[in-house]
């Protein structure tokens, strides 16, 4: 396989790994409001239980990482399992969040848990092998040729974005996305109406995690690695760029965001020439970029490039009306007066 | 319980830098009403530009000074051109949070970009190990420590004994009205965030004159236990942040020492989350800024 091809399987998994980390992400926070700067959490979450249920017990390949479990279990029992604690950890995190206070408040809370996490987990070397992170995780399709197996598996990663785009669809279309996103409007509203806003939030973060488990869990089995290296608390801000870009709440703007920020942004930045004395220069410089994106486009236009489609309501008699409310950017900017 | 005693000595000076750290966060808060992440970032290029001052050959407490008045002049720079404009243009609470969190990303990252990212060090500044009341603290530990009492009873003095002081609070309670009795709120905004900058700076200074080495996540390790000092004591409350910090040093400290020092910031995490769940307002929070706090 030449390099460049392999390059393009690496990019097309990337994309759809962060696609579905992206819609989990859209879900918490662009239709529910859930402030979740801790997302990259519950990706690493589903990464490491991939990587301990599919490897065997420590003591194998000469014992030179450390981890707990180790049960050898295929490849779709250890994905799903990664989905189930993802979404035992979204909904751990947003407990911390139900407490009645200011939304920013709530961020901040989450963003010092994401760095907490790395913190621990980085520390205790007995758990999950501390810093240096797990290696040697399984591919499903390493018997395979290495051309057909990589191909193989950005097949499998489609299959993934194409079942997960349907289950996200019917989170965000139809009774639920609008109880979420009124929730997200006027929590008071919706509890007025009788819904449990406790039920909503946790339940939002319970799928918004079991889809970050889940690209977690995908990503760590293809690149055969993960270590707290690869979750510090800059990557959810990476996808929060891509979804306030792309348009938060609106499912193809967020998809574009991801394919901006994640892929041409994050990896173009890699084609740069290095600059042999300053080493991680081209890195750092995506992130720059990535930072002074987010400014510009909360300054200019927080809705973001594509803006949340709000329903159209035919009045019996027959003239088009749009629904009232805001347009959808309530909880960054005030609504235009 | 000469390991107590010892560790309570390590804690009241690692204290003292947080308890500066979160005065000058907690001030930011009270001012603006903005959670300054950005805060992190800020310490560590104070950090960063105390290695180019210290290799001009100037003495080590100059340069915490002179760190902290740049990073005075850059807090102010963050907030007359980032933060107040954004604010009149109504953008809420959490988009505000965002742009601080990206901000401290751009400021993390540049310094990456100009001076790499290897780990740096001050050097061995510690100079002579003191022994009293059970502690072993060197000597750089102790001048941290009175430089830190000094400023926090200069904040307290210029708090409740000046004018400018009172518009302070004043602006910090109700801008609205302090600014319907005249207080020109800009101004004091201005000079509240070079003040709390200053903070800043010397902390991130601090931080790096005590610890080993440190590199571009030095803000970002050190903002979790001056958010749960701030918390702690009550957002917006400097009286509350001093004595949280103090608390978070020895309570971190003492169960480094008894448990594993890996562990030291899990302890601030869990005060900060319990703190939350119980009593958001911390310790100190009066009613009117628990308010802000609210949904």
């Amino acid at each position: 396989m030449s390099g460049i091809e392999f390059y393009v399987v690496v990019l097309l998994v990337y994309l759809g790994t962060d696609l579905l980390a992206a819609w989990g992400l859209n879900l918490e926070y662009g239709i529910s409001g859930v402030a979740n700067l801790a997302f990259i959490v519950v990706i690493a979450a589903g990464a490491y239980t991939y990587a301990i249920l599919s490897l065997g017990p420590d003591s194998g390949n000469g014992g030179f990482q450390l981890y707990v479990i180790g049960l050898q279990l295929p490849f779709a029992v250890a994905v799903i399992a990664a989905a189930v604690v993802g979404a035992v950890v979204g909904v751990l995190i947003g407990v911390t969040g139900l407490k009645r206070i200011r939304q920013d408040y709530q961020g901040m809370v989450m963003l010092v848990i994401s760095l907490m996490a790395v913190t621990v987990v980085g520390a205790d070397t007995g758990f999950l092998n501390g810093q240096a992170g797990l290696s040697l995780i399984p591919n499903p399709f390493s018997s395979l040729s290495p051309v057909v197996g990589d191909w193989t598996y950005v097949a499998m990663v489609g299959v993934a974005c194409v079942i997960g785009f349907f289950v996200m669809k019917r989170f965000t279309g139809g009774p639920m996305g609008r109880a979420l996103r009124a929730m997200r409007d006027d929590e008071h509203a919706v509890a007025a109406l009788g819904f449990s806003v406790v039920r909503l939030r946790l339940m939002s973060q319970a799928v918004g995690g079991a889809f970050g488990g889940v690209s977690g869990a995908l990503l760590a089995a293809f690149i055969g690695g993960w270590s707290p290296g690869a979750w510090a608390y800059v990557e959810t801000l990476a996808l929060l760029t891509a979804i306030i870009v792309g348009g938060m709440g609106n499912d193809m703007g967020v998809s574009l965001g991801t394919f901006v920020i994640a892929v041409l942004l994050l990896q173009g930045v890699q084609f740069l020439p290095q600059i042999s004395s300053h080493t991680g220069l081209t890195e750092a410089l995506g992130w720059i970029i990535l930072g002074v994106l987010t400014i510009t486009f909360l300054w200019v236009r927080p809705q973001g490039i594509f803006k949340e489609r709000r329903p159209f309501y035919r009045s019996p008699s027959g003239s088009d009306r749009p629904s009232p409310g805001d347009s959808g950017t309530g909880r960054v900017a005030a609504p235009p007066a | 319980m000469h390991l107590l005693i010892e560790a309570i000595g390590f804690g009241v000076a690692s204290g003292a830098v947080l308890a500066l750290g979160a005065v000058g966060f907690t001030l930011q808060f009270g001012i603006s009403n903005v959670l300054n992440i950005t805060y992190g970032s800020l310490m560590t290029l104070a950090a960063f530009l105390g290695v180019f001052l210290l290799g001009l050959g100037l003495n080590v407490w100059l340069v915490m000074a002179l760190g902290g008045l740049l990073i005075g002049l850059a807090s102010v720079a963050l907030n007359r051109g980032l933060l107040a404009p954004l604010m009149r243009r109504g953008l809420q609470p959490f988009g505000l949070i965002i742009v601080t969190v990206s901000a401290g990303i751009v400021i993390q990252y540049v310094i990456v970009a100009v001076a790499g990212p290897s780990t740096l060090s001050y050097g061995n500044l510690s100079g002579a190990t003191l022994h009293f009341l059970g502690w072993t603290l060197t000597t750089a530990q102790v001048v941290i420590l009175v430089v830190a009492l000094v400023l926090m009873a200069g904040l307290h003095v210029l708090l409740t004994r000046t004018q400018l002081g009172r518009a302070m609070r004043a602006t910090s309670s109700n801008r609205t009205l302090a600014r319907s009795c005249g207080i020109a709120t800009g101004r004091i905004g201005d000079i509240a965030w070079f003040l709390s900058g200053t903070f800043c700076g010397m902390a991130g200074i601090a931080l790096a004159i005590t610890i080993e080495s440190f590199d571009f996540t030095l803000g970002s390790i050190f903002l979790i236990p001056i958010i749960a000092a701030a918390v702690l004591g009550g957002v917006g409350q400097p009286y509350g942040a001093m004595v949280g910090g103090l608390v978070v040093g020895i309570v971190s400290q003492v169960s480094a020492a008894y448990w594993s020092p890996s562990y030291e910031n899990v302890v601030a995490l869990a005060m900060l989350i319990v703190m939350l769940l119980v009593r958001p307002r911390g310790l100190f929070g009066a009613n009117s800024s628990s308010r802000k706090l609210l949904a």
